[in-house]
Formats: structure tokens, C-alpha cells, sequence
């Protein structure tokens, strides 16, 4: 089974996100901040990882930050969700693979999850 | 020696001033308020006012509700600016963490942040929701000790927003520095909003209710005038100067023209000239001597009509910058807004002049009825203190005859100048009069004088003689109108 790991601070949008997800078969891990994700992920890598930007404790810049620094989650493809800090995310090419703005389209979402991650 | 508190400037309209200069560093205060009240939109108004000034800003959520909602909404009002967020200002949602792990976990993710992000200001909006997450009462008031205990390293600000009603018990109340209640009552079909500093611990505050406006603009509160101005800004000088009414033949009568510095009622039914009483006053002013007109029936398109058909140039006298007319409908307007509106116009030209038509549309805004003798003496004090000669009407109910129908007893009580215009009928005609009811300092007679309206304004035409109705001589001449 493939692995996403989501992280939001807002949980009603983590719980949507992580439904639909589970509904295309993936399995689902949830971070509510970005130190929560990051122990999450070194305790068992995942395919993906989809993030938030402005959460409590690390922020979702921050998170893909420490991942790339470390060589061995290089490849890890990160997709960044943000409500307010698309554009500064951007400014990042190395650290997310794609860029959503809330609100987000989910077929689109779930479009990058499969080109990203493979397929559940 | 006492020590003055430093401030955090709220920058929002008005609430400085009611809160004495601002809130106090690194103190705490409730927000409180129904749903819709505009609590978020304050929050964030000062929010955003200090991250615009540089200064770190944590924005925390017990709520449901998503951080996307909050700034669409957020988007449409001029404060917000997009590029704060997620730089100076950040965001987060502790619901999560309230929901599975309990106050105490809030607590220590919030001083963890705090201590990453070092915020001059830190907003809670949720409050309420933190009471329903705890066990006891004991719990919250525990929650809001340790957050200000937190907080108190970095001397940063702590806002803490709930929904509960005004009136509840709210033991978490008594560990706050200061509490603001943001009230909505009706007031017949119309809404009135209303801000009351409740607490304020370490620092005055402008007591009672003081209305407030959300606009595009944000929340712009408006001190009660009276509070605000319990005495005027500055000294009325007393000048024994006199100023020119601009009517033709009044000056003589009242000592040589209206005391400098003094509040004029001229009371009267519709169509007894009290417009053009206003338009004969203003037509004396000059750049160097500027007047202001508050109007509340003619648009000011109108108004130049008016004037003009009086063989007054008022349009000239706008142009010149010797007038400036602030028209404002009499629709859903505040009576203290209305009061800033005119003092800050009186002071952009500092004009000598001014015309309120008139002071009975003006006591309509006033909601609270109780307010009335002090609304009108602390904007007449004001206005004297800063040197203006006010000219302003009172329509009153009786159309015709000779009895003096004051509204308001006391509104008479509180002006230096008193004038009656009335409509008189004598024989098929009606005669406008004009009865001198009271002058500050003067010495002036206590007959009706018989009024005509005519080229330049208003014209005594000499003493009313309702035993004689043949006055044909008295007439004014036909007004011009080109």
C-alpha cells in the first residue's frame, strides 16, 4: 500500500483530504504540525508528503527544509497546500514538487498524488 | 513618581482614545461579543496594524473554522495585506490539539511558538471554546495565568477573543487585564453597535458605550462626544468681539452683530427662512475667514440653487475654499460620527464660521435620547472653545403664529443666542417674523421684527405690527432669481 503523509493544523481539512485518499485506496498518516510530520516520516518514509505552510511548532517551509537536508529523503516529493503563501512557496522549486492554493480543486490534487506517488 | 504605562496603539478609529492612548504592553485582554459583532475584524485590524509597523504577530484559532474562510473575508476589508501572512503574522489552529490533548497541550504548544516566534501580539479567538474544553472553571483561569505568564517574558499583548454573552459569568475575567464588549441592540428597525470598555486595569478609560461602524475600512469607533470632550480642547477665549449675521438690519439690533465664539439657535416651523438664514450667515465668509455648513435636507447641489436664487454666490465661495459644505442625508447616521465629521472640517480650514442645519436633524441621530443636553453642550463647548460662531436651526412643529415652541427646553438653556422665525398670518398674508429671544452679554429688544427674504439673504424690514396688516412698504423686494 502506498504511503501519504498529510500535515495541516486544520483538522476538518486534514480529515477531507485524508477521506478522499483513503478512498483511492492509499494509506493515510496525519501530522497536525511539522514536528509531528517529521517524526512520522523518519519513523516509516512515505511516497508523499502534503503540507500545509502556517502551522504551530515547524511550518510546512521549515519541514521540507529539514527533509532535504537530509540525502536520503532527497527524492521524497513534497506537495505544498497553503491558503495565504503560495507565491512565497514558489519562490521553492527544490523543496515542493507542485504548489496547490486553497482552495484547491481535489481531482487536480489527486491528479499530482498519482504522478507523484503511483498509483495506491 | 507615577509610572506611565507604555502602549501598544490599537490604530483602529477612535479606540485609542477610549482606551487612553491604547492597550497597555503586555497586558491581556478579553474581547467579547456576539457572533457578528466584528471581534475578528478588530482582532485583525490590530493585528495587521502591527505587523504593517514590523512587529511579530501570532494569530491562534480554537476554532473549527478554517484560516482560508477567515481570509477571504479578511480580503475584502483595506487592512488586509497578504504579504504579512505567514511572514511577520502566522496563523495556527490549535483545535486539533484542544480537541485530543486539552488545555494543558494548547498551553505548551503556544509557549513553544511563542518562544520560536517572540510575537508583540498574540490573539486567541476561541476562548469559549477553551471554557467548554475544561473541566472547571478553575481550568481556563489556570489557561489564561499561564498564557500571560508566557507572555510576560517578551512584554507581548495578549487578546483573547470569546463568544460568550455580556452578562455571563465569566470567572475568567477577573485575571485579565482589561475586558472590551462589543454590544448590538435595535434601536426601532435599525441596529445599534456599541463598544464598552468594561475593565481596565493600570489605565483609565473613556467609560460607558461608544458607537462603532465596520466598513470597508475596518472598525472605526466613535467616543461618545461628551466623554471624549468633557471639557474642550482648548480654553474658549471669550472674545467680547462681535461677528456680522449677514442679515440686513439684525446687527443693529443685537448690539453691533452675534457674539464671537457663541452658539446661536434659530428655531422655527419648515419655511420660515432658517436655510436662508444659514446662507445669509455663510455668505460673509472669506478664505482668510472660513465657514463650514453641516446640512442634512439640500444636497449641496441644491443648496447652490437655493443661494443662487438669492442672489448668493455660494458656489464662488465653495470655489474659493471661503465654504465648505458637508452634506450628510439623514439616513442611518451616528450623531458622534456626525460631530467628528464637523470638528475635523472646522479644523482643516480653521473655520470662524459655522452652519449646523440643523442641530434638530442632528438630535435624531442621537439614539440614547438621554444624551442630548450633554451631545449639544460638549460640541457647542468645543466649537467655542476653538473660536466658531455657531449658526444653527431647529425645526419646530407649529407652522404658523406667534408661540414659541421649544423641543427641548434645555437645548435653549445651553445656547448664548436665541432667535424665533415664525410665519404670521396677517389679513390674506402670512408674514415672516423674527423674535430676538436671548443675546450673551447684549442688550436687545424684545419685539417681533418682521423679516422678507431678498437679494443677499435675509432682510429685517422693521417691527411687526400684527394691528396692521397693510405693511405693503415692509415688503422685500421679489427675489432674483437668474
Amino acid at each position: 500500500m502506498t504511503k501519504i503523509v498529510v500535515v495541516d493544523d486544520e483538522s476538518l481539512l486534514v480529515d477531507v483530504l485524508a477521506f478522499a485518499l483513503e478512498d483511492e485506496g492509499y494509506e493515510v498518516a496525519l501530522a497536525y504540525h511539522g514536528k509531528m510530520a517529521l517524526e512520522l516520516i523518519l519513523a516509516a518514509p512515505p511516497a508523499l508528503v502534503i503540507t500545509d505552510f502556517m502551522m504551530p511548532l515547524m511550518t510546512g517551509l521549515e519541514l521540507a527544509q529539514d527533509l532535504k537536508a537530509r540525502p536520503e529523503y532527497q527524492d521524497l516529493p513534497i506537495i505544498l497546500v497553503s491558503g495565504a503563501q503560495g507565491a512565497l512557496a514558489r519562490r521553492h522549486p527544490e523543496l515542493f514538487a507542485k504548489v496547490f492554493d486553497k482552495p484547491y480543486s481535489l481531482p487536480d490534487l489527486l491528479e499530482q498524488v498519482l504522478k507523484l506517488a503511483g498509483p495506491a | 513618581m507615577v509610572n506611565r504605562l507604555k502602549r501598544l496603539k490599537s490604530n483602529v478609529p477612535g479606540l485609542d482614545d477610549i482606551l487612553c492612548g491604547g492597550f497597555v504592553e503586555g497586558a491581556s485582554y478579553i474581547l467579547r461579543g456576539r457572533p457578528g459583532a466584528g471581534k475578528t475584524i478588530l482582532a485583525n485590524q490590530v493585528a495587521f496594524s502591527q505587523a504593517r509597523e514590523g512587529n511579530s504577530v501570532m494569530y491562534v484559532t480554537l476554532l473549527a473554522e478554517s484560516h482560508e474562510r477567515l481570509f477571504e473575508a479578511l480580503s475584502t476589508l483595506d487592512f488586509y495585506d497578504a504579504q504579512h501572512v505567514g511572514s511577520n503574522m502566522t496563523y495556527v489552529s490549535l483545535f486539533q490539539t484542544l480537541r485530543s490533548e486539552g488545555l494543558d497541550a494548547v498551553v505548551t504548544m503556544l509557549r513553544k511558538e511563542m518562544a520560536r516566534r517572540n510575537p508583540t501580539m498574540l490573539v486567541v479567538d476561541g476562548l469559549l471554546t477553551a471554557r467548554d474544553a475544561a473541566d472547571d472553571s478553575l481550568d481556563v483561569k489556570t489557561f489564561v495565568a499561564e498564557l500571560q505568564a508566557n507572555a510576560a517574558f517578551s512584554r507581548c499583548t495578549i487578546l483573547l477573543l470569546t463568544s460568550a454573552q455580556p452578562g455571563d459569568a465569566s470567572p475568567e475575567h477577573t485575571m485579565v487585564d482589561g475586558v472590551i464588549e462589543l454590544h448590538e441592540d435595535y434601536v426601532g428597525a435599525r441596529t445599534s453597535r456599541r463598544l464598552q470598555v468594561t475593565k481596565s486595569r493600570g489605565s483609565g478609560a473613556l467609560a460607558g458605550l461608544h458607537q462603532y461602524t465596520i466598513t470597508q475600512t475596518g472598525m472605526a469607533v466613535f467616543p461618545r462626544l461628551e466623554a471624549l470632550l468633557a471639557h474642550p480642547s482648548m480654553l474658549d477665549a471669550a472674545p467680547p468681539d462681535r461677528l456680522a449675521s449677514g442679515v440686513d438690519g439684525l446687527d443693529d439690533l443685537i448690539g453691533g452683530g452675534i457674539p464671537v465664539a457663541s452658539v446661536t439657535l434659530a428655531m422655527g416651523p419648515s419655511g420660515t427662512g432658517k436655510t436662508t438664514l444659514g446662507l445669509s450667515f455663510l455668505k460673509l465668509a472669506t478664505p482668510e475667514q472660513p465657514a463650514v455648513m453641516l446640512g442634512f435636507s439640500e444636497s449641496p447641489q441644491r443648496l447652490l440653487r437655493k443661494a443662487t436664487a438669492i442672489g448668493i454666490d455660494l458656489e464662488s465661495l465653495v470655489a474659493s475654499g471661503a465654504v465648505t459644505l458637508l452634506w450628510r442625508p439623514l439616513t442611518e447616521s451616528l450623531a458622534d460620527k456626525l460631530a467628528y465629521e464637523l470638528l475635523d472640517a472646522v479644523a482643516a480650514v480653521n473655520a470662524c464660521r459655522v452652519v449646523v442645519d440643523g442641530y434638530s436633524a442632528l438630535e435624531r441621530t442621537i439614539l440614547d435620547k438621554t444624551r442630548i443636553v450633554e451631545f449639544f453642550s460638549a460640541l457647542g463647548n468645543e466649537l467655542k472653545g476653538r473660536g466658531v460662531t455657531l449658526l444653527a436651526t431647529w425645526e419646530t412643529r407649529n407652522l404658523f403664529g406667534l408661540s414659541a415652541e421649544s423641543p427641548t427646553p434645555e437645548i435653549s438653556g445651553i445656547v448664548d443666542n436665541l432667535l424665533l422665525l415664525q410665519q404670521h398670518p396677517a389679513g390674506a398674508d402670512l408674514r415672516r417674523v423674527v423674535g430676538i429671544l436671548k443675546i450673551r452679554d447684549g442688550v436687545y429688544p424684545s419685539s417681533m421684527y418682521e423679516i422678507a427674504v431678498g437679494h443677499g439673504g435675509l432682510h429685517v424690514r422693521g417691527k411687526f405690527d400684527v394691528s396692521n396688516p397693510s405693511v405693503d412698504e415692509l415688503r422685500a423686494p421679489a427675489p432674483r432669481v437668474e
